[in-house]
């Protein structure tokens, strides 16, 4: 139904500060885009000159290959979910879904059979005459889901729509999401800053920083291959951990003076960062011998977080001064404070140059990922 | 907080009750003294007890023409109530869009605008009076409706209160309006209004009594009979020269000024409450 493609788009507000440096973007029709990013680097901003409320400084914004840089946010044939919901606190239900159709004009008995059907699909049929304060949380964004719904948009547009849920709630209202954007086959992009929600949701993921695009890409490429460094330690939980590393020949040396074999081609004496996910830290069974081209990290376990199914140690290595966090087998029994031998593998590995960017793959042997 | 106390409650009633019966025993003298004709009440004490004349002295008064006023109070109450209808219609409309400008239009000038209106505070009726009276009498507003509302219609205590109240407004609903294609005009009625009905109704009061009860401005602008207003009467009445005061003339007259700013209270508070049930506030 609907495209949107982005380019070299720029926002600099009022006051001078430039939210946006360019951004360049396409969603496909009935793709379901999500944006992540740190506080503060421009994700709600992107999300408000799509929909209109903020103006374009430089660039092009269309939506199915029609300029709309100009357009009200009416005429973009959008719909947005705010985070704290913005229902019209006065109005039904039903009123809070009809009063966008009522103000294009569309005849009342069709209004009436489109809010139905919509209360129908959101579940909200018994709920249409309360006022929006008469509901829980939960259905308070069920409904916001609905207002945007029933216009039948070309475009949905949520900004951190389940922040303000409780854990399980929020598990829900995702997976209702997702059912729902598939299901109407709408074009959304979507803001979030929960790790969990952009993986499980993204047909694609946008890792934003400072007003830029990192990286974007499916959530598992992402996570497989960050392009930088930041993006590396945006994506996945724990944090990825880094170690810096330089190159001695054919090998690097780590933090606290092993050296793990790897070709980089790079002349001695690089400095490199070394990236290793937490889940990618194995801990070496008694009596098995050491993999070939495998190093050793002797590390000194300082904090241990039982998750269940997983338990998280948090160890230190000799030479560096983060904490190298390990996640381990939930039934390994570790204790604060006792030696634990972690392996380092040549698989999995991620090498990020002096600037941040990924090695790329001629230079760099482990990049073939398993 | 409410303390369980017996004692406490049947104190604090005898206090509700004395406090109840001060308030309106001068209510009850003026209703009292109404009742009697003119000789009862010449040389005598205040009466605590109806007198026989009843209501004609109402009666009288509603219809003949007042022979100190030249109008009858019928007349002067209809005066008064378009004054106070006007200036307090029109101070909410006027500050209604102030406020509304102010808070939600971005325009080149709009602090200092909103500055400009908050000095007038400073600037009230009494202080203005011979410029705008000038002003008044240039357009030949003297002896009109116009003129004894135009000069009193601008409020920035109002704008401010409006002002106050909008701010509290959340942006994205603002933004989700825009978004469901609810123009300024349509944003200004089917959000704004509603969710300040219950400011309204309370801003509605305040300032109908604020214009049922203008003295100076309405004695200054009007000399016809036709056009004075049931409060600036209430003085006339009482100079009379070297005659007696038609007490029960007076005190009848006041009863009745009373009325309509009573109704007032009594009908906006039930409508109060109602806004105060049903806005999400
Ligand atoms: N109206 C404004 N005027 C000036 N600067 C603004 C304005 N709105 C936002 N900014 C700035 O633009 C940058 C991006 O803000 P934005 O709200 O898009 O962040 P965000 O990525 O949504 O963050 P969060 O995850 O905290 O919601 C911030 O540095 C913010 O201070
Ligand atoms: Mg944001």
């Amino acid at each position: 139904m609907a495209t949107l493609q982005l380019s070299a788009l720029e926002k600099r507000y009022p006051n001078g500060f430039t939210a946006l440096h360019g951004i360049d973007l396409a969603v496909e029709d009935g793709e379901l885009v999500v944006i992540v990013g740190p506080s503060g680097c421009g994700k709600s901003t992107l999300l408000r000159t799509l929909a209109g409320l903020e103006s374009i400084t430089a660039g092009e914004l269309a939506i199915n290959a029609r300029r709309v840089n100009d357009l009200e946010p009416a005429e973009r044939d959008i719909a947005m979910v705010f985070q704290n919901y913005a229902l019209y606190p006065h109005m039904s239900v039903y009123d809070n879904m009809a009063y966008g159709l009522k103000n294009r004009g569309v005849a009342k008995a069709d209004i009436r059979r489109r809010v139905n059907a919509t209360a129908e699909l959101l579940d909200l049929g018994a709920l249409l005459d309360r006022r929006p304060r008469q509901l829980s949380g939960g259905q308070r964004q069920r409904v916001a889901m609905g207002r945007a719904i029933v216009r039948e948009p070309q475009v949905f547009l949520f900004d951190e729509p389940l922040s303000n849920l409780d854990a399980k709630l929020r598990v829900q209202m995702r997976l209702e999401i997702r059912r729902l954007q598939k299901r109407l086959g709408v074009t959304a992009v979507y803001v979030t800053h929960d790790q969990t929600e952009a993986m499980t949701l993204a047909d694609r993921l946008v890792v934003m920083n400072a007003g830029r695009v990192e990286q974007c890409g499916t959530p598992m490429a992402l996570y497989d291959r960050p392009a930088t460094r930041f993006v590396a330690g945006f994506i996945g939980s724990p944090a990825m951990n880094f170690l810096p590393v330089t190159v001695r020949g054919e090998r690097l040396e780590l933090p606290d003076g092993g050296e793990l074999d790897l070709a980089t081609g790079l002349d001695d004496g690089a400095e490199l960062t070394l990236g290793v996910r937490p889940e990618h830290l194995t801990t070496l069974p008694d009596g098995a011998a050491m993999p070939a081209s495998a190093v050793a990290l002797d590390t000194r376990v300082e904090l241990i977080e039982p998750l269940g199914a997983d338990t998280l140690a948090y160890t230190r290595l000799a030479g560096l001064d983060e904490p190298v966090v390990a996640r381990l087998d939930g039934e390994h029994a570790v204790a604060e404070g006792q030696t634990l031998r972690l392996v380092l593998t040549g698989e999995r590995l991620h090498l990020f140059d002096a600037e941040g960017q990924r090695l790329a793959e001629r230079r760099c042997a482990v990049d073939v990922v398993s | 907080m409410r303390y369980q106390r017996p004692g406490l409650d049947i104190a604090s009633h005898l206090l509700l009750a004395v406090g109840c019966g001060l308030f309106f025993l001068p209510v009850w003298l003026a209703f009292a003294a109404s009742t009697h004709s003119m000789s009862e009440l010449s040389g005598h004490v205040a009466p605590l007890w109806v007198g026989d004349t009843g209501l004609a002295n109402y009666a009288r008064l509603i219809e003949d023409p007042v022979n100190s006023l030249g109008t009858n109070v019928l007349k002067l109450l209809a005066n008064s109530l378009v004054m106070a209808l006007g200036i307090a219609v029109g101070k909410i409309a006027i500050s209604l869009l102030a406020a509304y400008a102010i808070v939600f239009f971005r325009f080149p000038l709009r602090r200092l605008c909103f500055w400009l209106i908050f000095i007038t505070l400073m600037l009230p009726v009494e202080v203005r009076i011979v410029p705008t009276y000038q002003v008044a009498a240039d357009l030949h507003l003297l002896d009109s409706y116009p003129g004894l509302i135009l000069p009193l219609i601008a409020s920035a205590t109002a704008t401010f209160l409006l002002r106050q109240f909008y701010l509290t407004i959340p942006p994205e609903l603002v933004e989700a309006a825009r978004i469901d294609g609810a123009g300024p005009w349509r944003f200004l009625r089917d959000i704004l209004l509603p969710l300040s009905k219950t400011n309204i109704a309370a801003l509605f009061v305040i300032m109908f009594l604020y214009g049922w009860n203008q003295y100076l401005w309405p004695l200054l602008v009007t000399t016809d009979a036709d056009y004075m207003t049931v409060v600036v009467s209430l003085k006339r009445l009482l100079t009379t020269g070297d005659s007696p005061v038609p007490w029960q003339d007076v005190t009848a007259t006041a009863m009745l000024a009373m009325g309509p700013p009573v109704l007032v209270i009594l009908l906006m508070q039930r409508y109060f409450v109602k806004g105060l049930v049903d806005s999400e506030k």
